[in-house]
């Protein structure tokens, strides 16, 4: 007989549940509040309306533009990122010593150091070489921001790879880049990949730098989203925030799924 | 085999070169500028001590982290404990509960407090058309509301902490404890909890940390009238360009933050939770 977990005993697990719903519910309202038929923020009064989906695709209302925008950031950041990071991550692992050390401390403090902090160095770097309000400066500082996390996901895939792999190819005369690109590279894929994919949702979800280094020019979503919510009038805000909810849960879903084929393949 | 070790380094050379000149060297400026802007010397810091709006947002800071840590802290344990002792179908479910918003922008997440709670909003409509109350309560824009909304951030990332924390421990050890006889009360007392504590630890002080220098939840949620450390930052740079508040305030957070986590990196038991891999 198997003694009951203390977990049945009942009101941990009632109030667990309500927790979770604390966490998950509020997150709904912004779908009835897309559909509202009126043209400030509310419920639907008299029917339901998708105008405000159709106001997302308006060019001139700005928010495809600013998809565009941090759409192209993300991308070119998440291919500097990640390439940087593979170079480091297995530059480090194959070198050791106190310099990779070193550089991994750096590299990783953006996820403890307040961000604010930085936006006020970047504010002084930016406005000194110009790149205040540019791509190339919003790209980089993201670039940064990004390193620790594909540092760690390509680190992760690099522990569990066999050194003697290394010790085998070295022995039978591969030049090192050949190491680097034919040996290791494609035992680490997945943590790439991962890396890769980290660094683009970073980017494209960051805004408390981006907020200090851009203007007119360069306005990512988060940023629109940031100004729309001062404002707190237009729906349009309701619908694009049902559109991210939607595509996190479909991504969600999508990497349960795969997950599950993989473990069936084992 | 000299030739392999090198190549090796020069791989680290551009990710590290990226560090240095787009991450250290800005904030060591900030550092120089907090005891040089505008005149040299440590005239800035006398002036942070001495101002009374600084010091009334440092006390709203404390506050509002200290609450957000304890509440975040408790909240996400009780969930954390709830799943790990779930079925498999029961956790898939939960745990999905936690990566949406976990995953989802923090921004969206504000706009939606901002939804429920506001005077106007969700929540004030449906507790007076109920008769609950004659007139709105005020929910948001004040340190309740930041509170709710930073709770809710913080949350989903000390839930997967824990978790992973609390699957790492050995079930047989509670087994052992019910074979010789402990009620399941003790079992938590005595065994869960002191083997949690490395992951607890751990989630306090993340959660503490983050809360310190957070930005976006309380702006959003506090608008102006809850005002912490990093939006009077903000204001300091962007509305007023008085860099030597916002440089020596920066420095401070800087420092504390420096403090907490090298503090915390001398206790073994964080250590070894911070050296055993995190889950994902």
């Amino acid at each position: 007989m198997r003694p009951r977990p203390i977990i049945e005993v009942g009101l941990p697990r009632i109030l667990a549940w309500c927790l979770l719903g604390f966490l998950f519910v509020p997150i709904l309202v912004v779908i009835p509040v897309a559909l509202t038929d009126r043209d400030y923020l509310s419920l639907p009064q008299d029917g339901i309306s998708l105008q405000h989906f159709a106001a997302l695709a308006d060019w001139s209302k700005g928010w495809l533009p600013s998809m565009l925008t941090s759409a192209g950031i993300a991308l070119a950041c998440a291919a500097i990122a990640t390439a940087l990071g593979v170079a480091f991550a297995v530059g480090a692992w194959a070198a050791g010593g106190w310099w990779p050390s070193l550089m991994r401390i750096l590299l990783l403090s953006p996820m403890i150091v307040p961000p604010i902090i930085y936006a006020v160095g970047m504010v002084k770097l930016w406005a000194r070489l110009s790149l205040l309000d540019s791509y190339t400066g919003v790209v980089l500082v993201h670039v940064v921001l990004a390193l620790p996390l594909t540092v760690l996901a390509i680190g992760a895939s690099l522990s569990n790879l066999d050194q003697r792999l290394v010790q085998a190819a070295r022995s039978l005369g591969a030049r090192p880049m050949t190491v680097f690109g034919k040996v290791i590279l494609p035992n680490i894929l997945p943590g790439v990949a991962a890396g890769a994919l980290l660094a683009f949702v970073a980017s494209w979800d960051e805004i408390t730098v981006t907020l200090f280094i851009t203007g007119r020019a360069v306005v990512t979503l988060p940023r629109r989203i940031w100004t729309s919510i001062q404002d707190a009038v237009d729906p349009a805000l309701a619908a694009i925030a049902t559109v991210l909810l939607v595509i996190t849960v479909l991504a969600l879903i999508a990497r349960s799924l795969i997950e599950r084929r993989q473990r069936q393949r084992l | 085999m000299r030739n392999f070790k090198r190549t090796a380094l020069l791989l680290t050379l551009p990710a590290s070169l990226v560090a240095i000149c787009l991450y250290a060297a800005p904030i060591l400026q900030v550092l120089a500028l907090s005891v040089t802007e505008p005149k040299p010397g440590l005239a800035n810091y006398q002036n942070l001590f001495a101002n009374a709006a600084v010091g009334r947002v440092v006390v709203t800071t404390l506050k509002v982290s200290i609450m957000t840590t304890v509440l975040t802290v408790v909240a996400s344990y009780i969930v954390a404990f709830a799943i790990i002792h779930m079925s498999a179908g029961l956790r898939r479910v939960s745990l999905f509960l936690v990566l949406v918003p976990f995953w989802i922008s923090v921004l969206v997440r504000a706009f939606s407090w901002i939804t429920i709670l506001r005077r106007r909003g969700v929540l004030n409509g449906a507790l007076m058309e109920t008769g609950v109350i004659s007139s709105p309560l005020d929910l948001v824009y004040n340190l309740l509301g930041v509170t709710i909304g930073m709770v809710h951030y913080m949350m989903p990332f000390a839930i997967l902490l824990l978790y992973a924390n609390l699957s790492d421990i050995d079930r047989r050890i509670m087994q052992a404890a019910r074979s010789l006889g402990a009620r399941p009360a003790t079992i938590f007392w005595r065994v869960w909890l002191p083997l949690s504590l490395p992951g607890l630890a751990l989630a306090t002080l993340f959660v503490f940390v983050f809360s310190l220098g957070f930005l976006v939840t309380p702006a959003l949620l506090g608008a102006g009238k809850t005002l912490m450390i990093a939006e009077y930052i903000s204001v300091q740079i962007s509305s007023t360009s008085r860099w030597d508040l916002a440089t020596s305030l920066s420095t401070m957070l800087l420092l504390v933050v420096g403090i907490i986590v090298f503090a915390a990196m001398r206790s073994p038991a964080l250590r070894a939770a911070f050296v055993a891999r995190p889950q994902q």
